[in-house]
């Protein structure tokens, strides 16, 4: 049956007692007649128990973070610091994720999940450190002050109504990274595709090789990683590790 | 026979400790990962498995107090056993029942049945902390009962854009879900078993 916003919320009343004497009786006798209707209720239901309870959410969300911390070994590393154009100095601090224990990523399955793994052990979102210090309008301040603390969708909404971004690379990257943590991952390759000039054009193919391995598409991951391999840059050794893991699945 | 050891780390886990749950995770999980490993196991079985067992005690442990009658690791390591044998059973992967049933210790008849309940609801959570942030705060106060006004409200969201938002998230929670290979055995138990 297709899913729809509509379904959504007929469902949701249902759940919580709030449809309308009529359009209840309405749809409990659609759902008789309907076993795919009844199975979507039950699934929301379901949805509805078991994950209102907040604090095993938290739990397993902090599990999720001790394993993560657990595997990963993360040293800031690299710090490059470029002119630009107007004689102003970005500084780019790459986060250099080194995978703990390579062995445990080398799953027998060639599953969704699999990239999915190892896109949580390599994505890091582009760092903000110092970036357009003393440039950059207050608006644009704001934005990267949301960026930086992870409100992705504020930063989303911002950055899609300021103009001419194609023009500053950075928030470029921004948007991407943003669209990449809110599961708008086309937009995101959009974002990553349009960064042309040299400065970013390695991190943008580094994350653009990301946003296609959290879309299990493995081949123009692969395609990705060589070229960046062959930047012989920042992230020439992240891609060398990726690209391994992946060719070894 | 809790020990004072045993009780710290059930205390740790009860309030989320980070250092406790850590040391637990690096004590206990090769044991773990080399036993799910030689039953028909990936690494992500080893995850998931371990996970939810702490998952399981952490829950019980918000009810009520846990008596243990033998050391926490052989309590933790019989409820791990029971719940990879379980997920065995339902998608016929175990060859023979008596190399996995093989050490697995004893546990409560209460708790091997909590074990059968809770499979679904790991599903359900594990796709959910999978989800973005974002996903996961407006999701949360939509399954809490909060109106659409209310979740724009603490979002900053417009109602509209609240609206569509939890929809997506919703959408995507439950495709995720339905992808599940153990989501789509445990839906199929009679045809499995």
């Amino acid at each position: 049956m297709e899913r729809t916003p509509e379904l959504f919320e007929k469902i949701e009343d249902y759940l919580q007692g709030s449809l309308p004497q009529e359009e209840l009786v309405t749809f409990e006798q659609e759902m008789e007649k309907n076993d795919a209707l009844k199975e979507e209720v039950a699934m929301h239901r379901a949805l509805h128990t078991t994950l209102q309870d907040a604090d095993t959410i938290a739990f397993k969300n902090k599990l999720k973070n001790i394993s993560a911390h657990i595997r990963l070994d993360e040293a800031p590393d690299v710090v490059s610091i470029r002119p630009n154009r107007d004689g102003l100095y970005y500084k780019i601090a790459a986060v250099i994720v080194v995978v703990f224990g390579i062995g445990t990523l080398l799953y027998t399955s060639n599953s969704a999940q699999h990239t999915l793994d190892l896109y949580g052990a390599y994505y890091a979102p582009f760092p903000v450190e110092d970036m357009t210090r003393g440039e950059a309008s207050i608006e644009v301040q704001g934005i990267i002050k949301q960026y930086g603390k992870g409100i992705y969708d504020s930063v989303v909404v911002a950055l899609e109504k300021y103009p001419n971004i194609r023009e500053q690379q950075p928030l470029s990257l921004y948007l991407g990274n943003s669209y990449l943590n809110t599961d708008q991952e086309e937009k995101a390759i959009q974002q990553f595709e349009n960064v042309e000039d040299s400065k970013y054009l390695e991190v943008a193919q580094w994350y653009l090789s990301l946003t296609y391995l959290k879309l299990n598409k493995t081949a123009k991951v692969e395609e990705l990683l060589l070229e960046i391999i062959g930047y012989d840059g920042t992230y020439k050794s992240r891609a060398t590790e990726l690209l391994q893991l992946l060719e070894k699945k | 026979m809790n020990t004072i050891e045993d009780q710290k780390i059930l205390e740790g886990i009860k309030t989320g400790d980070e250092v406790v749950i850590t040391a637990f995770y690096k004590k206990n999980m090769p044991y773990i990962r080399r036993y799910v490993l030689q039953n028909s196991g990936s690494e992500l079985d080893v995850e998931d498995v371990f996970q939810d067992a702490i998952v399981l005690i952490y829950q019980k442990l918000k009810v009520e107090q846990i008596e243990l009658y033998a050391s926490l690791q052989t309590y933790f390591y019989g409820i791990c056993k029971n719940i990879w044998r379980n997920r065995l059973r339902k998608n016929n992967r175990m060859v023979s029942a008596e190399d996995v049933l093989e050490g697995v210790e004893a546990l409560d008849p209460d708790i091997v049945e909590e074990i059968e309940r809770n499979e679904e609801a790991h599903v359900y959570r594990k796709h959910f902390v999978n989800l973005s942030e974002a996903c996961q705060k407006v999701l949360n106060m939509v399954f809490n009962g909060k109106s659409m006004r209310q979740i724009a409200e603490s979002t900053g969201y417009t109602e509209g854009y609240a609206r569509k938002k939890k929809f997506e998230c919703k959408e995507h929670l439950i495709e995720m879900i339905e992808k599940d290979p153990l989501y789509k055995e445990l839906k199929e138990p009679i045809e499995k078993n």
